[in-house]
């Protein structure tokens, strides 16, 4: 029961940095970033990779963005996927949802597929919605927040994950879409011999579909966010630090000395 | 179109979903805004007293009661939208963006090709237009966007970002008709998992110490501890750590884990994602150490130290022992 699979990989400006709003107010600065591939996306690589070396197949990678993307798609080459296809689209900011979906979904119905995978979520746009708008466009069906995916004739059984740490179990037919949550395995590291492998590899880069939208999307403006509380900071040095922390905890009666 | 507003509720095992009495009083606010009517569906299979608790919202429920329905899927979801759209033109549908909002409404959206907007932290209308604030990078950056269609507007609302609806006269439960085709909810629910670790209630401590992955290796663990046992409490963390199997799952302070409300909440290393914070927000006193003076922590921290948690926590200690 050979699967194919596409796994759509996005990258992100690294969250962990500081941002500046770009001067039109539009979008971010775009100068000073470095780029990863998004979190959830490296479990849902994962995952491909496990279900083709469990049960025979292929998998493409595939994403959407400026050349600088190859990166990403070179690491999930490196980590085992067979093909890498990258949509070509200039517009890093990519605010809509809605957009990106219907050039993704423009695609996956051109290539093979049992098995489309995405991340649960983004960590630049976090919408948790790329997968879902996928599946309803091309018409399968799709489970959200999957931890665990087991395939049986042509069946999936897929755990997903509700609040407060509940699974909920669904069997779904293959061909589906699943968005694949973190911690649902252990993203592998690519040996050097396959990163250098996939650095020849060729990246097959093709032109955005044409996509009509059922709506107008505009971007209004970026701003820091509004806080709604606003921490005590307290800085000075380490020893300052602790020793005011410590007269805090003394304080509030945490500790008695 | 008119202005009116449709509301999906999410229940769980005979529970409704807090989120679901915060998304009706978005809907309920929105509705006066446009002239609109709100109204709120349940989908389920012997859930009237649901429909009659949301009625106390003030708010007209629309039961749809069918054993096609009974459990969750997003294929009989979308079949049960799909039927109410036949006799109702809303302008915009609401979820809240749960694990079971944003499977629903993508789904919803790419099935009828529809417009969405999802996650977000606050809805408003402007003339044709709906405007929505969303939360980008981590929560480091704000965005204002706009949406207008003469299509329905699919959206869902992160939880919290709303007061919780309460009671108000005028509601009333209008049981409705859908004809759900049942061969064509392609999946099947099979079964609900629960945890079955043993381990402390991390709900009943007064003091939590959490470690995130600010805290760098597992090695730094045994500092966190210490720190704990310091302050009288125990160790909490965040998602990556109980993945990574550092510490059980029990541990795990957030949305998918434990909702806590100790008197104290130490957050080491800790970026503050909406997830996380879900579940710590209402602790007694919160103090946020992070490198980052950026982190989104420090907005729900009460005391923040934009300090190495590493450094900090044997210098605290030195001085409270020394
Ligand atoms: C459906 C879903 C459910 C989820 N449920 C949960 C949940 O229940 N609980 C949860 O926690 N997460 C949950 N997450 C994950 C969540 O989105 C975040 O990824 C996670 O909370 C981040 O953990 P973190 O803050 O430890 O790591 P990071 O976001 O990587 O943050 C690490 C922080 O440490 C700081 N730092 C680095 N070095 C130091 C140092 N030496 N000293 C001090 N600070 C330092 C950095 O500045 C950074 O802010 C969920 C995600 C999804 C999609």
């Amino acid at each position: 029961m050979a699967l194919n699979i596409v796994v759509c990989l996005k990258q992100i400006p690294n969250p962990d940095l500081q941002f500046q709003i770009a001067p039109d107010g539009k979008d971010i600065r775009r100068d000073a970033l470095n780029y990863k591939i998004n979190g959830a996306d490296e479990y849902a690589l994962e995952e491909a990779v496990r279900l083709k070396e469990k049960y025979g197949g292929r998998v493409v990678a595939l994403s959407l963005g400026p050349k600088r993307v190859d990166q990403v798609l070179r690491e999930a080459l490196a980590k085992g996927a067979d093909e890498a296809v990258r949509i070509a689209h200039e517009d890093s900011g990519t605010y809509d949802v809605g957009t990106v979906a219907r050039l993704l979904a423009a695609t996956v119905r051109t290539l093979p597929h049992d098995l489309v995978l995405t991340g649960v979520q983004s960590d630049d746009q976090g919408s948790s919605a790329t997968g879902g708008l996928i599946a309803g466009l091309v018409g399968l069906p799709h489970a959200s927040v999957v931890t665990r995916v087991d395939v049986k004739d042509r069946i999936l059984e897929v755990a997903t994950e509700l609040e407060g740490g509940l699974q909920r179990v669904y069997a779904i037919p293959l061909p589906a879409l699943l968005t694949i949550q973190f911690g649902a395995n252990t993203p592998r590291y690519a040996p050097l011999p396959a990163i250098m492998r996939a650095a020849r590899q060729p990246i097959r880069e093709i032109a955005p579909a044409s996509v009509s939208l059922p709506y107008a999307f505009g971007v209004r403006g970026l701003s820091p966010p509004i806080a709604k509380g606003h921490a005590e900071i307290v800085t000075g040095s380490v020893e300052d630090q602790a020793k005011k922390f410590a007269q805090l905890l003394r304080e509030k009666g945490f500790v008695r000395r | 179109m008119s202005g009116d507003i449709l509301i999906v509720a999410e229940h769980l095992e005979g529970r409704l979903a807090p989120s679901t009495f915060e998304v009706v009083s978005l809907g309920r606010a929105l509705a006066a805004a446009s002239g609109g009517v709100v109204r709120v569906a349940l989908f389920g299979q012997g859930v009237r007293a649901l429909a009659e608790a949301l009625a106390k919202l003030g708010v007209e429920v629309l039961l749809v009661e069918d054993v096609a329905l009974a459990e969750y899927t997003g294929d009989g979801y979308v079949l049960a939208v799909r039927g109410l759209l036949e006799s109702a033109k809303p302008r915009l549908l609401l979820a809240a963006h749960t694990a079971q909002g944003y499977d629903l409404a993508p789904g919803l959206a790419g099935a009828l090709d529809l417009p969405l907007v999802t996650n977000a932290v606050g809805v408003r209308l402007d003339g044709s237009r709906l405007v929505v604030t969303r939360r980008l990078l981590n929560e480091k950056v704000q965005a204002e966007i706009e949406i207008a269609s003469d299509r329905m507007i699919v959206g869902t609302v992160r939880p919290g970002s709303v007061k919780a609806a309460s009671p108000a006269p005028g509601g009333i439960v209008v049981p409705t008709k859908v004809s759900i085709d049942a061969s064509r909810v392609r999946m099947r629910f099979a079964r609900i998992e629960r945890p079955t670790v043993q381990d402390i209630d991390l709900a009943a401590a007064d003091v939590i110490v959490s470690a995130g992955r600010g805290i760098q290796k597992k090695e730094n663990l045994p500092l966190i501890e210490e720190f704990a046992k310091a302050v009288g409490g125990v160790v909490g963390a965040s998602r990556p750590l109980t993945d990574m199997d550092w510490l059980p799952k029990t541990r795990q302070v957030g949305q998918s884990g434990k909702t806590v409300h100790p008197k104290l909440y130490v957050a080491c290393g800790i970026s503050g994602a909406m997830q996380h914070v879900a579940g710590m927000k209402d602790a007694g006193l919160i103090v946020a150490i992070n490198t980052d003076p950026s982190a989104p922590i420090f907005e729900v921290a009460h005391v923040g130290f934009v300090a190495d948690v590493l450094k900090l926590l044997p210098a605290t200690l030195k001085e409270l022992t020394g």
